[in-house]
């Protein structure tokens, strides 16, 4: 937790320093110079950020037309707001959209809650002595992430699916009768699609902490040695606490992306009968958009997302500011 | 009190953004091109000779191939224009709309367009996408002799922007489909046989004929599981395909979410807990319960299917195109094996009567063609008989080139050559290189669009361009299968005799009618409802039991209410009279 606070005060205190001479000495014109050369600087990324954070926000305006591709946005009908009255016209939408963000929140916070395993698989991967099993397993569990979720499907599908290798197993050891629906049924779809999740990322949300690891003090662990202090103790009092600051870093990253859970997963994943609990914020805005084709409704939908995104950064704020009395943005 | 000072900031930032690139877009796809020829005088034919090569991209809503078209058909149009086909086709892509909007949102959907009349040719037309085809139609003599059709098509467009298509000079009240109807429902008559043809005098006593049927067969030849019933979902549009293919065999099609009758007389809201449609629902639930359902049907697409019908891995099939055309084979056949219509004593099949003016497509040329000259010749030798033998779908009965695959024989009369009858009987054979070799079959025409119908009489030979039609033909079909069928159903010769002798036949006269637009409210819950609809109606199938089932069918009606299912349903109501009007209209029309 130390370092990135003396790095924000560190900051903010320079920032204060440089205001107060700039407030000196206003009329030195070299000085304002080397600032406008300053500001140049920087302005490659304003520039980019305005260009990929707000300037989208522009196709907001679609969301108040009755945006037919074929004519373009001039020739669409202007029908105000038309898509967001229809979002809240009666109970079964509303129904809709809170049971959306009933899925994409529980998936998210089963995604937060489960974020804490990449780091105990490499404090245990850290303490496998033999380099080269160590190795074998980072390299093999790391390995998926780099698979596409297209492909994650396949082996899903392969091995699940009613006469997949492992129903076929099953119905032949004489275990079951009929096939098992591992993948087209509406039960524990929020805790299978977070364990594939987790199958998928587990390797790779362990690299950082296994740098982290080789950054913690030797010192820590050999006093930790002096005072008798076994392999699971020194893991428990030093391995653990050393990697906490890193962890809630990037626990609290992971929050401002809550609704941001992704659709490739889902999207890959849906089906009838589970459709109902996996259809999470962006997999809607696709279906409604594009498999239904009501551009400019699922633009309407794809803005409450930043609306929340809105409320929950504040409260997130709000929240740091009273822990740790000072705000993050 | 920073937070709240940038994002005061930013939403200034944002406004202002806002304000100066609306005014940068004004982005039109100018329908105003002048096309490069500029030549003023009326082109009284197409050139015979086209000089430098060109490939052309066809956005095809019907095809079911993506790519380059190759084989024999692709060097019959290299020969003849000198162009090479690119078949763009969403159906391949999957998505639904998301390849045509983008393709639209660029402002260049293709050179050679096959899309839908009605809403969609309409906002093509009217955002500059489509070409006027006017300068080149006076050279177009093979559209012309459906002038009035095209006139039709183009009626209030100010000028000729698109070409009907499954045009003829068949009456509407006649139906379109030739021997065999589009929906019909086929069991395999062999097993059916077995059985001693019990009777069945409704849908529902299918179900235990079927299961006895799966008992007597439980493994096909490949050691996989035999399964009365295999559904699939890939065609799933405002309910779910399966679902209402049974309802075509009692008169009805569908129409936005009404099931309306061919003549008229009856419309049904498919969610009433009495339609056809959740009579078929509970139809698959109960067989399901049987154990009639294969498992895979929740998950397959329609081309395994495909294969499990060619294996004998299924014994019900709702189309003749599905059943028989990958079953029926020659070796089958001889062995007294095959699909055939089963005999449902209360079954009105649905039909399609000739479309007057044209089917549900419409074939367009590209606003951005590079050489639309030479696409409008091309697409006028699709109606010319030659384009019709060739280009027509080849389930549809298309008998190809003359002089490869059929001759006009001694007596006059079209027949098969041997080449013809290895390909037409026997499923395939190797093009001799002047024709380009390859498989026949991989070279056929992808485009899957038929410009003139199959059945339509071709006047140089006085018989069909359809082979399936052609008497030389007929003789050489009769196989143990057909003659077994034919003795238990009194004789009849084709599936269409039979359903006409015994009046189980209702034809719905073709109007050309185009379902008007929906405004854009209706057709968002449209789109909001079809995907409930077709997602409970899989959970229903699939439901354990009855009390189940019955939950799941007032859920999915509570929900569709509440998502404004009776808003829509009124607008398909109105739809479905105004059809009915149309074929009233247009039967009068033609009976005079």
């Amino acid at each position: 937790m130390s370092s990135p606070t003396v790095v924000t005060e560190a900051v903010t205190t320079t920032i204060d320093h440089a205001a107060d001479t700039k407030g000196r000495k206003r009329a030195d014109k070299p000085r304002r110079k080397t600032s406008f050369k300053l500001f140049l600087l920087i302005s490659p990324f304003l520039v980019l950020s305005f260009l990929f954070a707000y300037y989208p926000l522009y196709g907001w305006v679609y969301s108040l037309y009755d945006y037919k591709p074929a004519l373009g946005l001039s020739g669409s009908e202007f029908v105000g707001l038309q898509w967001f009255r229809l979002l809240v016209s009666s109970p079964t939408q509303v129904d809709q959209i809170l049971q959306v963000l009933t899925n994409t929140l529980a998936i998210s916070f089963l995604g937060l809650a489960t974020s804490i395993l990449p780091l105990l698989f490499a404090v245990l991967l850290n303490e496998v002595k033999i380099t080269r099993f160590r190795n074998a397993v980072q390299t093999l569990t790391t390995l998926p992430n780099f698979i596409s979720w297209v492909l994650v499907y396949m082996i899903a599908f392969s091995l699940f699916s009613s006469t997949g290798l492992v129903n076929d197993i099953l119905l032949d050891s004489g275990i079951i009768t009929t096939p098992v629906k591992f993948l087209d049924t509406d039960q524990h779809v929020w805790l299978s699609m977070t364990l594939w999740s987790i199958w998928k990322g587990l390797g790779w949300g362990a690299i950082i902490y296994l740098a982290a690891i080789s950054g913690i003090d030797p010192s820590l662990y050999e006093s930790a040695k002096m005072d008798g202090a076994g392999r699971f103790q020194t893991m428990r009092y030093v391995t653990i606490p050393q990697l906490m600051p890193t962890y809630l870093v990037l626990l609290l990253l992971s929050v401002a992306n809550l609704l941001n859970n992704g659709m490739e997963q889902y999207y890959v994943f849906q089906n009838a009968f589970n459709k109902e609990h996996i259809q999470v914020l962006d997999l809607y805005v696709y279906n409604i958009g594009m498999t239904g084709n009501s551009l400019s409704m699922a633009t309407a939908i794809g803005m409450l997302k930043s609306l929340i995104s809105v409320a929950l950064l504040f409260s997130v704020n709000a929240f740091a500011k009273r822990v740790r009395g000072q705000s993050l943005v | 009190m920073k937070l709240k000072s940038t994002v005061a900031l930013t939403a200034s930032v944002i406004l202002a953004a806002g304000t100066l690139a609306s005014c940068s877009s004004a982005e039109d796809p100018t329908p105003t091109e002048t096309s490069g020829t500029g030549s003023t005088t009326e082109t009284a034919a197409f050139p015979t000779q086209w000089e430098d090569e060109i490939t052309i991209d066809v956005f095809d809503g019907l095809a079911n191939y993506m790519g380059m078209q190759s084989g024999w058909f692709a060097k019959v149009v290299k020969d003849k224009f000198n162009m090479n086909l690119n078949i763009i086709a969403p159906n391949v892509a999957g998505g639904g709309d998301t390849l045509y909007n983008t393709r639209v949102a660029a402002g260049d959907l293709g050179d050679l367009i096959v899309t839908d009349k009605g809403e969609r040719m309409e906002e093509l037309i009217q955002g500059g996408l489509l070409l006027d085809m006017s300068e080149y139609y006076p050279a177009m003599e093979n559209v012309a002799v459906f002038d009035q059709a095209v006139e039709k098509l183009n009626d209030g467009t100010g000028g000729i922007y698109a070409t009907p298509t499954s045009v003829s000079s068949i009456l509407p009240t006649e139906p379109s489909e030739g021997l065999d109807p589009t929906f019909g429902p086929f069991i395999r008559w062999d097993l059916y046989k077995e059985l001693g043809y019990p009777e069945i005098s409704t849908l529902e006593d299918l179900l235990p004929i079927l299961k006895d049927m799966q008992d007597l067969e439980p493994k096909a030849e490949n050691g996989q599981n035999v399964y009365a019933l295999s559904l699939f979902k890939d065609w799933d549009g405002n309910m779910m395909v399966t679902g209402k293919q049974p309802t075509c065999f009692y008169g009805f099609d569908e129409i936005g979410f009404v099931l309306a009758k061919a003549d008229g007389s009856e419309y049904q809201s498919i969610l009433d807990s009495d339609s056809e449609y959740i009579r078929t629902m509970r139809f698959y639930y109960e067989a399901n319960q049987l154990g009639l359902v294969d498992p895979e049907s929740t998950t397959q697409n329609y081309d395994t299917l495909w294969s499990k019908f060619q294996n004998g891995q299924v014994l019900f099939s709702w189309w003749p195109w599905l059943g028989q055309s990958a079953y029926n084979t020659a070796d089958h056949m001889a062995e007294g094996k095959g699909f055939e219509i089963a005999p449902l004593e209360d079954m009105q099949v649905f039909s399609y009567g000739a479309e007057a003016y044209g089917g549900k497509q419409v074939i367009a040329i590209g606003s951005q063609a590079e050489d639309p000259e030479r696409i409008a010749a091309f697409v006028d030798w699709l109606y010319s008989a030659e384009g019709t033998y060739m280009n027509n779908s080849q389930t549809m009965g298309a008998a190809g080139p003359e002089g490869l695959t059929w001759e006009v024989g001694a007596s006059g009369e079209p027949e098969l050559t041997e080449f013809g009858q290895a390909v037409f009987l026997d499923g395939d054979a190797t093009v001799p290189e002047e024709w380009g070799g390859g498989g026949y079959i991989d070279g056929t025409s992808t485009l899957n669009v038929s410009a003139v119908l199959p059945n339509d009489t071709d006047t140089t030979t006085g018989y069909p361009f359809s082979y399936k039609f052609w008497p030389s033909y007929q003789a050489l079909v009769e196989t143990p299968l057909s003659e077994d069928w034919s003795a238990e159903m009194g004789g009849a010769a084709t599936t269409m005799d039979y359903l006409r002798d015994n009046d189980k036949l209702l034809v719905a006269p073709g109007a050309s009618f185009v379902v008007p637009t929906d405004t854009s409210e209706i057709e968002t819950l449209r789109n909001q409802i079809k995907a409930i609809v077709v997602q409970y109606s899989w959970q229903m199938v699939f439901a354990k039991d009855d009390a189940q089932f019955e939950s799941l069918l007032s859920e999915l009606q509570s929900t569709a209410d509440g998502l404004g299912y009776q808003q829509v349903l009124e607008v398909d109501m109105a739809n479905a009279q105004a059809q009915n009007d149309a074929r009233v209209a247009i039967a009068a029309e033609f009976s005079e």
